[in-house]
């Protein structure tokens, strides 16, 4: 995600982990760990000109 | 379109409206049976792990804080200021555009895009309950139906990661956005390329 805010012209592209954020079931916990898995914060700027 | 890209595409058409449909219908019962159980946490136990003000939880009705099915919260970083024009992509019942319209005032805008009409008109009832106008367009966010450089901020709450075309919506966030206007938006990102099971899986997907 990061790099298509980037590819698309954005600027000032920043990123942080949201803590906490966890599937309930455990059975896609579990998938979603094994695939490093987690929501995230995106900040971006278009530019002024 | 490269014709490797595009034969790419045309293979992941059928699955994409399968996904498509997926997605409608497990939203739709969030939004519809919000006591039950899904693959993600929901409502206000979510809300509040997120951050969530709890007073912000208090003020909206409880069927948009029911149904709230985001991964984070945007308001964190978004510092909507009043007379701001946001767009609330994937709107869902309507807590995040509630909460941006609190930001905003009466001088500001919000406007919500989901592709489920349903979801668009219980979205503006909650926010009309909360003496609030908010306007829902029913649409693709791959297509975001609202002219170039019409909105200051862009909010959005786990939504992108159900596209298969994620790089042309963010280009549709590029488009849509006004020149020095800014997105907040919280999504769910993988480390690793996910396995051809979990992507041809529409409920795994659209969970």
């Amino acid at each position: 995600m990061f790099v298509l805010l980037e590819d698309a012209g954005f600027q000032r592209v920043r990123s942080t982990v949201v803590p906490g954020f966890a599937f309930r079931k455990e059975s896609t916990r579990d998938a979603a760990e094994a695939y490093g898995v987690k929501a995230v914060l995106f900040t971006a700027q278009k530019p002024a000109t | 379109m490269t014709d490797v890209a595009l034969l790419h595409a045309e293979e992941q058409a059928p699955l994409e409206g399968v996904i498509k449909g997926e997605v409608l219908r497990m939203y739709q019962e969030v939004a519809e049976h919000p006591e039950g159980e899904f693959h993600f946490y929901h409502g206000r136990r979510a809300a509040e792990l997120f951050g969530y003000e709890p007073e912000w939880l208090d003020r909206a009705p409880p069927g948009a804080v029911a149904s709230f099915a985001g991964v984070g919260n945007p308001h964190l970083r978004s510092r909507l200021q009043p007379g701001e024009t946001v767009l609330d992509l994937g709107s869902g019942a309507g807590l995040d555009s509630i909460i941006a319209a609190w930001q905003v005032g009466p001088t500001g805008r919000v406007i919500g895009v989901d592709l489920n009409p349903t979801m668009c008109r219980k979205a503006e009832a909650h926010a009309a309950a909360s003496g609030l106008r908010m306007e829902c367009h029913e649409g693709r966010m791959e297509d975001i139906p609202l002219p170039d450089a019409s909105v200051d901020v862009v909010i959005s709450n786990g939504v992108i990661n159900l596209s298969f075309r994620k790089r042309t919506v963010i280009r549709e966030l590029f488009r849509v956005l006004k020149p020095g206007g800014r997105l907040s938006i919280t999504d769910i990102v993988s480390a690793k390329q996910l396995s051809q099971s979990i992507v041809n899986d529409p409920k795994l997907w659209a969970s």
